[in-house]
């Protein structure tokens, strides 16, 4: 181990106190914004689990359209032949979405109502903890967390888009933060909006080794009137908008954990080092350079906020894991990108802490060691 | 002639300007030789202590030079420093002034390191010297779980690992009882002896003359008398050679602490079958050492 190392060391884990105020603030404020960053992933998460897991390759929407969420998507119903002769086309699913609300009782819950034709290969359910994975007239499936909440079991009606459905079955891992996913019939959903010969979406599978995005530019190309996307392409579109919607939110919190943890660890590392002035006097006296000093400062600065950032981590993660089995729709996605931002502010926090107490250090005198038991 | 460890050549230091300059030190003169223990002793605020720090290269003269092995530190850029106080001084402090948050050894093994000598290296050099020191059992301790002699014997490891040319002790035994003040003392005259480092020496205390080769007396910034010592070739004891009676044999001068001595030595040193003379401390000398001693180096 280095001199500097191992002075950085002994001086970071000297005073208990000291370590833990400044090890906890650094993991307290650090994962202050790792959790808001998991949050909103989370939640970007859940939203594009529709459009993940539909069994779609390629989505087309009217268009101009590029997102399920916030907006209004309508086709002419004949587009979804148009759409199937495309080369590279295997299958289409023409669905209908609107943003609904469905209530029980008291109960009400914000729903994407996905209408499904009887012979949907995609768009549907993709796993069912209780009844049916198909839709008939009358019928819908819920999230089982509404269905929970609500009271409502099989067989029960609820209401939706204006009329009522009997629940004929309760689908999982279909219900976000904010909303939940509920499917009825086809021609129920038409039928509520008058039969007008319109579709929301065409749902396409590509054939083969085509690839999606190829498939995707094709029937841009052949199909006026459309916007089509890869799958990836419609999750990014759809990620961005919870981005957009949370920016401010993220950018503010973040700030707020960057500056509590530079205020911590630059506080405690500047006590640290005002401690032990006599000893950097000391060093000084007996030859140590000062940059070989400012690299003990710094790491000491750097090991507090390592550590801090690890331990704001593991919290961070524990929280995610301990939220995932309770009955809350919030789940707490850490991801890469969190990391390197986080670990991007640790790092900027570890400099700029270090930077008075490098002052001071370079202010030591080293005549002090022969200044008789008087604090430096 | 002699080539000297230290020569400090008219230095002045002043603090301040105008009319509230303070002048520490008014042109003092030192020359030091290879192996010699120079003590200055002085009235509190008589200028030792920025004294010592000129020599040790923690502060730079108003006027003057110091010289160290025949180079100009006083003259050095702030830069160069640090490697001339890491390697050529050694500093013993009467606080001590270890670092609490090492071990002993960790203590004496970081300057070593700083010096360039790889961590286990340095950790081996460190051990080697705190063994010879008689701290082998204490290696792995805190300091404050040490005696001050321990501490100071821990200075001492620190201020040799780098084998200095010129050790520096402030105070060494103010923190310390007389009689371990008196071991440290002896150690440190046999270290420089053995090795034959130069030591300097600031110090109130009376006790430790007997250590030094010269005792200089600083005053209001300035040596005002000189006290030369020299050790008594039959007993051992150290002498002002200006008071103590004296006696040359073949063109050298020996200096002795009684008349009963210096009659003694003058009637021949008191050998016995193996030529060994026995002096009045005990101490089994040959006597070649005990003429060698007479000298003061």
């Amino acid at each position: 181990m280095s001199a500097t190392l191992l002075l950085a060391r002994r001086n970071f884990g000297r005073n208990r106190v000291r370590l833990l105020a400044s090890v906890g603030g650094v993991a307290l404020a650090l994962s202050l914004t790792l959790a808001l960053d998991a949050v909103y992933a989370g939640v970007a998460s859940q939203l594009t689990t529709y459009i993940e897991r539909a069994g779609a390759d390629v989505w087309v929407a009217q268009s101009g359209v590029r997102n399920l969420h916030m907006v209004a998507s309508s086709l002419p119903a004949s587009v979804v032949d148009e759409v199937g002769a495309v080369d590279g086309v295997a299958s289409v699913t023409p669905i209908l979405e609107a943003t609904d609300t469905i209530s029980a009782g008291d109960e009400r819950a914000v729903v994407y109502v996905i209408g499904l034709p009887a012979s949907a290969e995609m768009g549907g359910p993709w796993e069912i903890a209780e009844g049916s994975a198909r839709v008939g007239p009358g019928e819908i499936i819920v999230d089982r967390g509404f269905a929970t909440q609500a009271g409502v079991t099989i067989g029960e009606t609820v209401g939706v888009l204006g009329g009522e459905a009997r629940v004929v079955g309760l689908s999982r891992g279909t219900a976000s933060l904010l909303n939940s996913v509920a499917f009825v019939s086809f021609d129920d959903f038409q039928a509520m909006r008058g039969h007008a010969p319109v579709i929301s979406y065409v749902l396409v599978r590509v054939a083969g080794v085509a690839s999606a995005e190829a498939v995707a530019a094709d029937i841009e190309r052949l199909v006026p009137g459309v916007t089509a996307q890869s799958r990836t392409d419609f999750v990014a579109q759809e990620r961005l908008i919870v981005t957009d919607m949370s920016a401010d939110v993220i950018s503010i919190m973040s700030v707020i954990g960057f500056v509590v943890a530079l205020a911590v660890v630059a506080l405690t590392v500047y006590v640290a080092t005002l401690a032990r002035r006599r000893d950097f006097g000391v060093l000084k006296a007996i030859g140590a350079r000062n940059r070989m000093l400012y690299r003990v400062v710094l790491v000491q600065a750097v090991l507090s906020v390592a550590v801090g950032f690890a331990i704001g981590l593991a919290f961070t993660g524990l929280l995610a894991f301990a939220i995932a089995r309770t009955d809350l729709n919030l789940e707490l996605a850490i991801t890469a990108a969190s990391l390197v931002k986080v670990g991007l502010f640790a790092a900027i926090i570890a400099g700029l802490a270090a930077i008075l107490p490098i002052r001071q250090v370079a202010g030591v005198d080293p005549a002090v060691v022969f200044r008789r038991g008087a604090p430096a | 002639m002699t080539a000297l460890t230290l020569d400090v050549r008219d230095v002045t230091k002043r603090f301040g300007d105008g009319e509230t300059a303070v002048l520490a030190v008014r042109g003092v003169s030192l020359a030091v030789e290879p192996g010699q223990i120079v003590l200055i002793m002085g009235p509190s605020g008589s200028g030792k202590t920025t004294l010592l720090s000129m020599m040790g290269a923690l502060l730079k003269p108003t006027d003057g030079s110091v010289h160290l092995d025949g180079t100009a530190i006083s003259e050095l850029s702030e830069g160069r420093l640090p490697d001339i106080r890491l390697r050529q001084f050694g500093f013993i402090f009467q606080d001590f002034n270890l670092l609490s948050a090492l071990s002993v050894l960790e203590n004496v093994a970081i300057v070593a390191e700083l010096a360039g000598l790889k961590a286990r290296e340095a950790r081996d050099k460190a051990t080697a010297l705190l063994t010879d020191l008689g701290l082998g059992e204490r290696v792995d301790f805190p300091p404050e779980k040490l005696s001050g002699g321990e501490k100071q014997r821990v200075a001492i490891a620190r201020a040799l690992v780098n084998d200095p040319t010129l050790i520096l002790a402030d105070e060494p035994t103010a923190n310390l009882d007389s009689k371990i003040g008196h071991e440290i003392m002896r150690l440190l005259r046999r270290i420089a002896k053995d090795q034959g480092r130069s030591v300097v020496i600031v110090s109130h205390d009376e006790r430790i003359r007997d250590i030094a080769d010269r005792v200089l007396w600083l005053e209001d910034g300035a040596f005002k008398d000189i006290v030369t010592m020299a050790t008594d070739p039959v007993c051992g004891m150290a002498v002002e050679r200006e008071r103590a009676a004296s006696a040359e044999r073949d063109g050298e001068a020996f200096f002795f602490c009684s008349r009963g001595c210096r009659e003694e030595f003058l009637g021949g040193l008191r050998a016995d079958g193996n030529g060994n003379a026995r002096g009045l401390s005990g101490f089994i000398r040959t006597a070649t050492e005990i003429v060698r001693r007479a000298h003061g180096r």
